[in-house]
């Protein structure tokens, strides 16, 4: 296992009574060069999850093992730059994680200029490099981030994110920003340098449709807790949690005689807020089969299957 | 099947091969521009920003060049022009510095009229102009009138339609048989009327003639002499005019306003740079440590707000011994420099807490950057915009606040020219001499509006969110 | 079976001017709507989807915006260049729109209900009270729970899908014939969007409305469309009936956007893409647009701009394979992919 998280929580404070559980006792692990996928609607905690794991938010309670070690509860800077050849993230929105006063060749230069700034012929072949391994054209190493679509900023942030070759990546919603069809390019992208790196991958998204091209396996958050972990197909094309179900129900077909003779099963109401959570089943004010055990107790994640787990009471 | 309207062109088999050759599928053509290029574009296309900054460097040029071009002693006191409206150079000859003259005394002039004498003044005839009429003299001399006791002495800036319309009375002489005359009240270079008008001691003459004088602009030797003008009495030198006019001293303002811009733009510029740089550092600590340290260091600049900066202002100037009626140019500087810079504090506070919590920030972290290259390569970079505009916007203030303090006495003291200082001397002539209070407070007004209108097109300029992605 | 109008764009060309020349973002569009039916307007970001629906509803501001040339018309009546006062008997009344981003299109320091109550007030010349009542009613039809409550609440108070249910609503409150919706969902999680899009077809059918949909998601369009516009570069590429489009589509780039959907049913392990970007509208390509980006370009697609070839009844397209004497080899590789995709999806 490269990634072992152990009942790791993420309260934030909101006054003295209330607590906000964005991440609620989770456990999970990735292995070594293995895609997870996670997914959740906007509000689940995902990206919490993402950015607690590699301490960009300071953990409530839980522990979390990379290659074997602990990593901190809080980070110091010291421990960013111990972990900077490790550890790496890409950002949800294209606009806001690249600095708009740097050209393109700066914005990726930047990992291997903070640790050494004496070869920069080098740095300059590496960057070229990496804009050709992304898909764009060296020619564009002095342009500017909003001279660029959302789609070729997406590419440089994953050029800054890969040039100093990390084993593990957590894609913060990478591609939840883009149009479909940039969306396919980028996965696909992904796809191509996770197998040519063999990197490991957080791979978090918002639907289940685009993840399980570049996945191994998928999980599926909900307020805080993970409902559903299993190998990527399986939970695709055989959902077992009625969440999942809907989820993926929910995502039209582009198929106009699919969609004419298929209602879509719509799943009431919204995601509630995920402060100061009562127990019983997270799902219960949407689900279409609420039991009275439901009520009272909280679905813990169990295996029902061969590297499948699901927490719900009546599977 | 083909649409016939559309295709006026018939392909040829060539044009159907695969292109072969690979085209640029990433699509972008246009120029690639830096931040500060494309704001600098957005400020060209702004016009009023734009005429502003000429403006403004055409103020800096005139306090810094113009002196060099007229170099006009602004503390030159002239009381032969004092208060005089703008004019433009003339010629003026050099005359003897004015000495007593002693007039013209008939000897042989009756005591008592003949005893034939009507009783009847006449008019006064041959009214001559001893010597050159000049603005720095007028003498005259004519001829007795039998019976007066006395001449009244009038001038007017035309020719006379009555006899209640005779002008200045400028005097009278003491007896009959002084026939003389010397003007030298407020000479200005023109056509004057002189009346001489025979008196008894009871009745005046019932007639009387009116001799037109064409008076040449003059200066005397000595004048020349304090202007180092170098030249034989006699001699005609070209004498610089004043083309915003002269103030209730003589002196040139035209000089004083360029001068008068040294202080005001010194204060205006240098003052802001230091309170804004210092509450940049300070803001920019307070938005980077953030939590409490914030809170206490934000609390003591709402302290400092707070603080009355007149009440400061006084302060200081007692406290370093300055008196009223002398220079309160550190004292000022001071005050501003430590009473204004929380608002830039807050500026940079809020733009910082802003920048700190973008992605880019934290993917520099992840990277293992150390707080100094975050602060030089990311957040300054990108606070920059907002304090500049701050800065912009807080010339005019320090420039109208120095104004503001001169004009009530309390910042710059004479005789050195300050735009305030200058407009509170104007408005005591504010009727009789407008030009003395138009003048500097003109531009105060220009310079003022000037850098708010540079600000708000620095503001559009930089604003990202105005930015098109289109 | 005969369509009535709705509303019919013809040749409309939108220009902007920037500091380095003027960028074409729409050239030459012309499309039908009719009643009681979608028209949804595809293509990727950039490429004028919402600038053509913009310039119909008078929201290009001017300067920099132009529209150069073209009209549309409401019901046959002419909506561009009508000065504001005349433009406002229609917008909002007849002509209405909903937005992607539906926090910055509300007012946030008025209540919800007291918005959706100003355009009756405006529009139909309701007492306040009246208002505020049918406010609530149309809050309740749009399947907002506790409707009076909501009514007195702050945009803020509301989440992303209960404003756009409330964006609806407002935008449906004078009975429009033509509503416009620009990404309405693209925002929103897959459960809520699905929540909005049934809504919309509620409502068309309810109120018997003409929506033009513009989005990026064929999956969206597939649900909501009868008719489908394909823009790329500000041009329409292909367009047709909704069957026509997705079973008999004959343009590469709707073939490109259709493989690079991930579809729910089909078991395949990789997705096919477009590679490269869409070109700068600042200075658009010579001939098709699409040239840099397509296999089967040939020499002509990139000196000639592609005329437009009516494949059947309603369908047109624009490109140079559909010419009688281009070779019959290129248009079977591109039959065949279209084929290898529809195979996937039955």
């Amino acid at each position: 296992m490269l990634l072992e998280v152990k009942n790791l929580k993420k309260y934030f404070t909101i006054s003295r009574h209330q607590h906000l559980h964005a991440v609620d006792d989770l456990s999970f692990s990735i292995g070594e060069k293995e895609v997870l996928g996670l997914v959740g609607e906007s509000g689940s905690g995902k990206t919490t999850l993402g950015k607690t794991l590699i301490g960009i938010h300071d953990k409530t309670a839980g522990e979390v093992f990379f290659k074997g070690q602990q990593l901190p509860d809080s980070y110091t800077k010291n421990d960013f730059q111990r972990q900077a050849k490790d550890i790496q993230i890409i950002f949800q929105d294209p606009y806001n994680s690249l600095n708009s006063r740097m050209t393109a060749q700066e914005i990726i230069a930047e990992g291997l200029l903070i640790r050494d700034k004496s070869n920069l012929a080098e740095v300059k072949d590496k960057v070229a490099y990496w804009l050709h391994q992304v898909g764009l054209s060296p020619d564009y190493m002095s342009r500017y981030p909003h001279e660029f679509s959302g789609g070729q900023r997406q590419r440089i942030g994953i050029a800054r994110a890969l040039i100093v070759e990390p084993k593990f990546v957590v894609c913060d919603e990478p591609i939840s920003a883009l149009d479909v069809s940039v969306q396919a390019q980028i996965v696909q992208l992904l796809d191509k340098l996770k197998d040519s790196m063999g990197l490991t991958l957080l791979f978090i998204a918002h639907d289940l449709s685009m993840v399980r091209y570049v996945s191994d396996r998928m999980a599926v958050m909900y307020l805080g807790s993970l409902i559903e972990i299993g190998p990527s197909n399986d939970v695709y094309f055989d959902p077992k949690h009625p969440y999942t179900k809907a989820l993926i129900a929910s995502n039209p077909e582009p198929d106009p005689k699919y969609e004419r003779e298929h209602e879509t099963p719509l799943i009431k109401g919204e995601i509630p807020s995920p402060i100061n959570l009562k127990p019983g089943c997270r799902f219960i004010g949407r689900c279409p089969m609420v039991e009275a055990r439901c009520r009272e107790e909280t679905p813990a994640l169990r295996e029902i299957g061969e590297n499948r787990q699901v927490a719900c009471h009546l599977i | 099947m083909q649409d016939s309207s559309l295709s006026s062109y018939s392909p040829k088999p060539a044009d159907f091969i695969p292109l072969t050759k690979q085209l640029d599928k990433h699509g972008i053509s246009r120029p690639s521009l830096s931040y500060w290029q494309d704001a600098w574009i957005r400020l060209k296309k702004n016009k009023r920003a734009i005429s502003s900054l000429y403006l403004i460097i055409g103020l800096l040029a005139f306090t810094l060049i113009g002196p060099l071009l007229w170099s006009i002693n602004p503390n030159l006191q002239d009381l032969d022009a004092i208060s005089q409206g703008p004019s433009f150079s003339k010629q003026a000859l050099i005359v003897e510095t004015p000495a007593n003259w002693g007039g013209v005394t008939i000897d042989n002039f009756p005591s008592q009229p003949s005893p034939n004498f009507s009783g009847l003044l006449s008019s006064t005839e041959q009214i001559e102009i001893v010597g050159q009429a000049t603005t720095q003299y007028v003498r005259l001399s004519w001829q007795p009138v039998e019976g007066a006791s006395a001449y009244l002495i009038y001038r007017n800036d035309h020719i006379p339609e009555s006899p209640e319309d005779l002008g200045l009375p400028l005097g009278q002489t003491l007896a009959g048989n002084q026939v003389s005359f010397e003007d030298r009240l407020q000479l200005n270079a023109q056509a004057y009327y002189y009346t001489i008008i025979a008196t008894d001691g009871f009745n005046e003459a019932s007639t009387f003639t009116t001799q037109q004088v064409d008076l040449t602009l003059a200066i005397s030797a000595r004048q020349a002499d304090l202007r180092n003008i170098d030249v034989e009495v006699g001699a005609t030198v070209s004498l610089p005019g004043h083309p915003f006019g002269t103030d209730y001293l003589g002196r040139d303002m035209l000089a004083r306003t360029m001068y008068g811009a040294r202080v005001s733009l010194f204060i205006g510029i240098i003052a802001p740079f230091i309170f804004v740089l210092f509450g940049t550092l300070y803001g920019g600590l307070a938005g980077y440590l953030g939590g409490s340290m914030d809170n206490y260091m934000m609390r003591v600049a709402d302290f400092v707000i707070a603080l009355p900066f007149l009440l400061f202002m006084i302060l200081f100037k007692v406290s370093f011994g300055i008196g009223p009626g002398e220079n309160g140019i550190i004292p000022m500087m001071l005050a501003l420099i430590l009473l204004a810079w929380p608002g830039t504090a807050r500026v940079v506070r809020g733009q910082v807490l802003l920048i700190r919590e973008a992605d880019y920030i934290q993917a520099a972290r992840l990277l293992g950057a150390n707080t100094f290259y975050l602060l030089y390569r990311h957040i300054i970079p990108n606070a920059m915009g907002p304090i500049l505009v701050t800065l912009t916007f807080a010339v005019p203030m320090a420039i109208f606040t120095e104004a503001f303090l001169s004009f009530i006495g309390m910042g710059v003291a004479p005789p050195t020219a300050s735009w305030g200082s200058m407009s509170n001397q104007g408005i005591r002539n504010m009727l009789s001499s407008p030009h003395e209070l138009f003048f500097p407070a003109l531009f105060i007004s220009i310079t003022v509006l000037a850098f708010n209108l540079l600000g708000d097109g620095l503001r559009d300029a930089l604003d990202t969110r105005m930015r098109g992605n289109e | 079976m005969s369509k009535t109008l709705a509303l019919e764009v013809k040749n409309l060309s939108v220009e902007f001017d920037t500091y380095g020349g003027v960028v074409k973002a729409v050239r030459d569009v012309s499309f039908q709507l009719n009643k009681g039916e979608t028209l949804a307007i595809v293509g990727e970001s950039g490429c004028g989807k919402s600038v053509t629906v913009q310039s119909i509803m008078g929201l290009i501001p001017t300067p920099p915006g132009r529209i150069t040339s073209g009209s549309a018309k409401l019901d046959g009546e002419e909506m561009l260049g009508l000065p504001t006062k005349l433009l406002n008997q229609y917008r909002g009344k007849r002509i209405s729109m909903i937005f992607q981003d539906a926090m910055s299109a509300m007012n946030p320091t008025m209540t919800v209900g007291k918005q959706i109550a100003e355009t009756l007030v405006v529009h139909q010349n309701l007492s306040r009270r009246q208002a505020m009542k049918e406010a609530v009613d149309l809050l309740a039809r749009t399947k907002i729970p506790e409707p009076e409550q909501r009514a007195k609440q702050y945009p803020f108070e509301f989440s992303g899908g209960m404003l756009q249910r409330a964006m609806i609503a407002m935008s449906i409150a004078c009975k429009p014939e033509v509503l416009i919706a620009d990404e309405p969902t693209t925002a929103l999680d897959v459960t809520i969007q699905a929540q909005i899009l049934n809504l919309l077809q509620d409502l068309q059918k309810e109120y018997e409305l003409s929506i033009v949909l513009i989005t990026h998601d064929l999956g969206v369009v597939a649900k909501m469309a009868h008719q489908v516009a394909v823009m790329y570069a500000g041009q329409i590429v292909e367009m047709g009936e909704i069957d026509d489009i997705f079973y008999h589509s004959r343009h590469p780039y709707t073939a490109g956007l259709k493989a690079a959907m991930p579809s729910n049913k089909a078991h395949e392990q990789d997705l096919k893409v477009i590679e490269g970007s869409p070109p700068d509208l600042f200075s658009p390509p010579k001939g098709c647009g699409f040239c840099a980006r397509c296999d089967y370009a040939m020499s002509i697609c990139e000196q000639r701009p592609t005329p437009k070839f009516q494949i059947s009844g309603d369908h047109y397209a624009h490109c140079w394979l559909l010419h009688p004497e281009a070779p019959k080899s290129e248009r079977q590789k591109l039959d065949s992919f279209m084929k290898s995709e529809r195979s996937d999806v039955t």
